[in-house]
């Protein structure tokens, strides 16, 4: 464990006519050496908080902050030995690129020749050679942007910290970036902490994912666990779309699940939970688990509305009064059907996730 | 975020709160100077502000024998000083909102007309409407006493009026009014000129696309974002004419307004008492005002006004209404005109009202015997402006960026010498430090002591060991005759700094300990070093010349020889800092003794805060007045820094001061330069606050002013008011052109917020 978030919390004291706000509720994390982890989360829930407390900009109201085995709560932010990439990036404006990048390595009084060789590698890094003396103004986002991940990797940090980065570019440059920052993370192996609400970003970049909602970690798992896996209706949503789709259960029988949803019995197979009879459950079923065909499949269901997305056709299909997303993905068909037609629809019985109704 | 209003379970909350407090205090502790920056912030506030106002409101309730007495307060409610003094207090009242309302109109009008009427030749027009701010209180009432006066020009002369006293004369509440509003619009004009400017345009673009015409536009969505600005531009007219000292003095003729019956309660009766209840009945609705202004106004401003101007500004359209408000504006600037252009002739004619040729006799007159009150004035107002600048940037940089309990009362307070009126200050300034208590300094010499020991000292017992010694030294030092004394405390300072030189190797701290050790032995050279000079411009002609060198001997005195109290402030910090990560135990102990009785000698020797007569209480009286004016502007420009900047600073390895030196320091610069140009004018035309604080030795132009006005020398008064005017304008102009050579436009300067 390098980095361990222990029963961390953060409450806002009232102040001048604001209530108290709990901003973070009993956290407990373990990040490991070289890791990559995501905060997901959506506004207000805390992500910024933790990060934040993890820098050493709040003060935990309880727990405790470890790294690399020491208690840091009572260590200002200078001296933490972490960097950190703003969503504003934060770039000095009164200084150049290259004074910017250095600034760090300056407080520490290195020698002009080490700032020097140093400044240049991580420059070419990002891919910023030759703009060492620009003014910030003379920058473009996405350059700004680099300048602030520069600076931040320069100083060779224990943690690398990164606030929403990619949040105020546009979207293919969010693409290109996310894919730079995950490929120097991993070249350079440095443990970092993710703040973002954006799904696909978290996915593209994590080792693991964090979601968070009002101040508390809901799950904690890699992207396939998080996808496939979600243990709440909260996850499953935020993370990717998805069907909820309640069912009762019948009987079960090792890891296979017999219910029945929306007037008709299936046995849904890999289901890790155990169940009791008559259990009220929901199903987890992503769009992608929809199959859409003329017939030959369980449900029978009218097409509402059909887009075609170029990768996938869409479909949402009524089921007995239910609404139903569903997605066309075999590239071989090319035929949209049209809406109120009636289609047989099915479900990948081997890949749904199963929660108590409750969740 | 949940919210929710109950603690976790087992907390009781006035622990927690304590807790908390206790660990900003000590977040703030870890770090010296930062903690010295708050530690002087608020002593300076408490014991320039806080205390004088306390002694000033306090003092009309006690007579002189320390009995409680409000026969001064009774007063207002007797047959026979009764009616005169509600009347007084009416008449106040009235000219405050007769000013206010016509104030916020002028500068409503010009506001108007530089935003939306592009008025052609904006900028003159946006820089004359300034001028008013920088001269002199009373100038422009001596400009119009001069014109429509008894021997007016245009009253007199010109139109042939016969004076009729109290019915068609300049004297009086009319008068008065007038002088006030033109005195004053500026700062309205700033206000809402910034409001207007920020006001999005596409709130108006959206109403009257849905059909607003405009006068119903106007009406609906333009004026009520605007009061906010209006509101905000009345009251601080209304708390500015309430304080007016100057013009009241001059033009209110048979009026008697409050500030005036302050000044003369002092200066024709020497009764402290009554000047104190008056200043009392005064300052309640100053205060009341300014605590609407503060948390009512502010509070309902809908338009960001620290935020940069809306892109583009919608346009008057209507002729008629264009012109009409450009003509009034174009008016205004010519009467303006016209009254400076007259104080300047004033100065220049022979016998105003009766001979008019022009002469340079006041001049020779003004730059003979009244060049002791212009270079005194000039002086400290120079040497007051760097201190109030840095320390209002300081204050606004622990305001913004630093949360402490007590930090909104820092805030208030140091707005506080700016909004009281001038003479309540120097009223309290007075009482407060002409016999100022023993407890004050031993109050403030505890606080510093307990810091200084606690920054030098690593143990409790060798914190308490140094306090016991070093106070017990440098109080037996008191009882030693003053040269010597300097000459122990200058050589303790010396050896200080040659025993950090043994221990430590670096030469820095040491050869500051020696700079200082040789500063306090100075103290005992000032006559040396200030009789030569002297006795120098005794030798030259009478003139210009013979007269300011030997103000030069003076200065160089005031210098070398600051107030012992307040030194000892300077040298506490001095110590810890030089101390501050001194290895070894004993040294430690030996040294912090050494260095806390060097300022504890100070602080108690001669009458400790016994500073009327001098230059220092003058200094402060103008650092207090122009404080709030750095601050604001300091806290703008701040505010307009994003925090992400010097925490991403902090997170790459820099503390505090580091930060606060390269990154912070340089984006605030211009409006830090600016806060040099406020303080400066604000010091160079003060009056009300330092008018119980000259003597014979430090004179005030302003007060000059007012003396040979009361003289009959009404020539001489215009000349010096000229002169102030012309160093201001000079000052600035320099100023200007330093801020635009070094940052080529960066950075904007709201001029708003010097007020």
């Amino acid at each position: 464990m390098y980095l361990s978030l222990v029963n961390l919390s953060k409450t806002f004291q009232a102040r001048g006519g604001i209530k108290e706000v709990k901003a973070v509720i009993d956290v407990n994390l373990e990040i490991e050496k070289g890791e990559l982890v995501t905060l997901l989360g959506p506004s207000g829930c805390g992500k910024t908080t933790t990060l934040r407390m993890i820098a050493g900009f709040e003060f935990p109201s309880e727990g405790q902050i470890i790294l690399d085995g020491m208690e840091i709560n009572s260590l200002p932010p200078h001296k933490r030995d972490m960097s950190m990439v703003f969503q504003s990036y934060a770039i000095f404006p009164h200084l150049n690129v290259f004074e910017n990048i250095a600034y760090g390595l300056n407080v520490q009084h290195l020698s002009k020749k080490e700032i020097t060789t140093r400044a240049d590698k991580v420059l070419e890094l990002v891919h910023l050679e030759g703009y060492g003396q620009r003014a910030p103004t003379q920058l473009s986002g996405g350059q700004q942007q680099r300048v602030a991940l520069a600076r931040a990797l320069i100083m060779e940090p224990k943690v690398l910290l990164m606030d929403e980065p990619l949040s105020n570019l546009d979207a293919k440059l969010r693409e290109e970036m996310r894919t730079e920052i995950r490929r120097i993370q991993k070249e350079m192996n440095i443990t970092s902490v993710y703040v973002t609400h954006d799904q696909i970003e978290a996915m593209t970049l994590s080792d693991r994912i964090v979601v968070m909602n009002l101040g508390k970690i809901e799950q904690v798992g890699s992207p396939l666990e998080m996808y496939r896996f979600p243990n709440s209706r909260f996850v499953a949503d935020f993370i990717g779309r998805a069907n909820f789709v309640a069912a009762t259960v019948l009987e079960q029988s090792g890891n296979d699940l017999t219910i029945t949803a929306l007037g008709k019995t299936l046995t849904l197979k890999n289901v890790r939970r155990q169940f009791a009879r008559q259990e009220s459950v929901t199903l987890i079923v992503r769009p992608e688990m929809v199959r859409i065909k003329k017939d030959g499949e369980l449900f029978s269901g009218t097409v509402r509305r059909a887009a075609y997305l170029g990768d996938v056709i869409e479909y949402d299909v009524e089921i007995g009064g239910e609404l139903i997303t569903g997605i066309e993905t075999d590239p071989y068909v090319m035929e949209m059907f049209p809406e109120g037609l009636a289609v047989s629809i099915g479900f990948a019985e081997g890949c749904i996730q199963v929660l108590p109704a409750a969740k | 975020m949940q919210e929710i209003s109950s603690l976790p379970e087992g907390q009781p909350k006035g622990l927690n709160n304590l807790r908390r407090r206790i660990r900003e205090f000590s977040l703030i502790g870890r770090d010296p100077v930062l903690s010295i920056s708050l530690i002087f912030s608020g002593i300076f506030i408490f014991v320039f502000v806080i205390f004088p106002l306390y002694r000033s409101i306090v003092g009309g309730f006690f007579n002189s024998d320390g009995a409680w007495d409000v026969t001064y307060f009774a007063r207002y409610f007797d047959n026979y000083y009764g009616p005169g003094l509600r009347r007084a207090f009416t008449d106040t009242m009235l000219m405050g909102l007769m000013t206010a309302t016509a104030g916020t109109l002028v500068g409503f009008i010009f506001a108007y007309a530089i935003v939306r009427c592009n008025i052609p030749g904006k900028k003159y027009v946006h820089w004359l409407a300034l001028v008013p701010t920088v001269s002199p209180p009373f100038a422009l009432a001596l400009s119009m006493i001069l014109l429509f006066g008894r021997s007016g020009l245009i009253s007199n002369k010109l139109l042939g009026i016969e004076f009729v006293q109290g019915a068609n004369d300049i004297y009086g509440l009319d008068g008065l009014v007038i002088v006030q509003t033109i005195t004053f619009f500026s700062v309205s004009y700033l206000i809402l000129r910034a409001m207007l400017e920020r006001l999005n345009p596409a709130m108006e673009e959206a109403a009257a696309s849905l059909g607003a015409g405009r006068f119903y536009l106007f009406r609906t969505v333009t004026l009520p974002l605007l009061i906010p600005g209006l509101a905000g531009s009345f009251l601080l007219l209304f708390v500015e004419s309430l304080a007016d000292l100057g013009n009241p003095l001059f033009i209110a003729g048979n009026k008697m307004v409050l500030s005036a019956q302050i000044f003369l309660a002092v200066i024709g009766e020497y009764n402290y008492q009554k000047a104190s209840a008056l200043s009392f009945v005064l300052i309640v609705p100053t205060l009341i005002i300014f605590l609407i202004q503060r948390y009512y106004v502010n509070r309902r401003t809908y338009i960001s006004v620290t935020g940069k101007p809306a892109g583009s500004q919608i346009q008057e359209k209507d002729p008629l209404i264009r012109w009409t408000v450009n003509s009034i504006a174009y008016l205004i600037i010519a009467f303006i005109i016209l009254l400076y252009l007259t104080i300047v002739y004033g100065s220049f004619s022979t016998a105003w009202g009766v001979n008019f040729a022009p002469t340079l006799r006041h001049w020779e007159m003004t730059v003979t015997r009244g060049v002791e009150a212009i270079l005194d004035t000039t002086f400290l107002s120079a040497i007051s402006t760097p201190v109030a600048a840095i320390l209002g940037m300081v204050i606004a940089w622990l305001v913004v960026r630093k949360k402490f309990t007590g930090k909104d009362m820092l805030d208030f307070s140091s707005n506080l010498g700016g909004a009281v009126p001038g003479t309540i200050l120097g009223i309290g300034f007075v009482m407060a430090f002409n016999k100022p208590p023993i407890a004050l300094a031993i109050g403030i010499y505890t606080l510093l002591a307990i810091f200084f020991v606690q920054i030098v000292g690593k143990k409790v017992s060798d914190r308490i060991i140094m306090l016991i010694f070093g106070t017990a030294i440098g109080v037996a030092l008191t009882r030693v005759e003053s040269v010597m004394m300097y000459y122990i405390l200058g050589g303790t300072f010396i050896l200080i700094g040659l025993m950090l030189l043994i221990i430590q190797r670096k030469v820095f701290k040491p050869t500051v300990a020696i700079a200082l050790g040789v500063y306090l032995m100075a103290n005992n050279w000032a006559d040396a070093i200030g009789k030569p000079i002297a006795s120098y411009s005794r030798t030259l002609p009478r003139g210009f010349f013979s007269n300011a060198i030997f103000q030069f001997s003076d200065y160089i005195k005031v210098l070398i020889q600051p107030t012992p109290a307040l030194l000892a402030i300077i040298l506490i910090f001095a110590g810890a800092l030089l101390l501050q990560g001194t290895k070894g135990r004993v040294w430690q102990i030996t040294l912090g003794i050494m260095a806390l009785a060097i300022p504890c000698a100070l602080s108690f020797t001669g009458v400790p805060y016994a500073m009327v007569g001098g230059a220092y209480i003058i200094m402060a009286a103008f650092i207090v007045r122009s404080l709030p004016a750095s601050v604001r502007s300091g806290v703008a420009s701040l505010q307009q820094i994003d925090p992400s900047i010097e925490e991403a600073s902090n997170i790459l390895g820099a503390d505090a001061q580091y930060t606060f030196r390269k990154v912070t320091l340089p984006l605030i610069l211009p409006a830090l330069l600016a806060g040099l140009i406020f303080s400066f004018t604000r010091h160079m035309t003060s009056l009300s606050a330092i008018i119980f604080l000259i003597s014979a030795k430090w004179r005030i132009v302003t007060a000059s002013i007012l003396s040979e006005w009361e003289q009959g020398g009404v020539s001489i008064a215009a000349a010096y008011s000229t002169v102030i005017i012309v160093i201001v304008l000079i000052a600035i102009f320099l100023l200007n052109l330093l801020i635009n050579r070094l940052f080529k436009g960066r950075g904007s300067v709201d001029m708003s917020q010097g007020f």
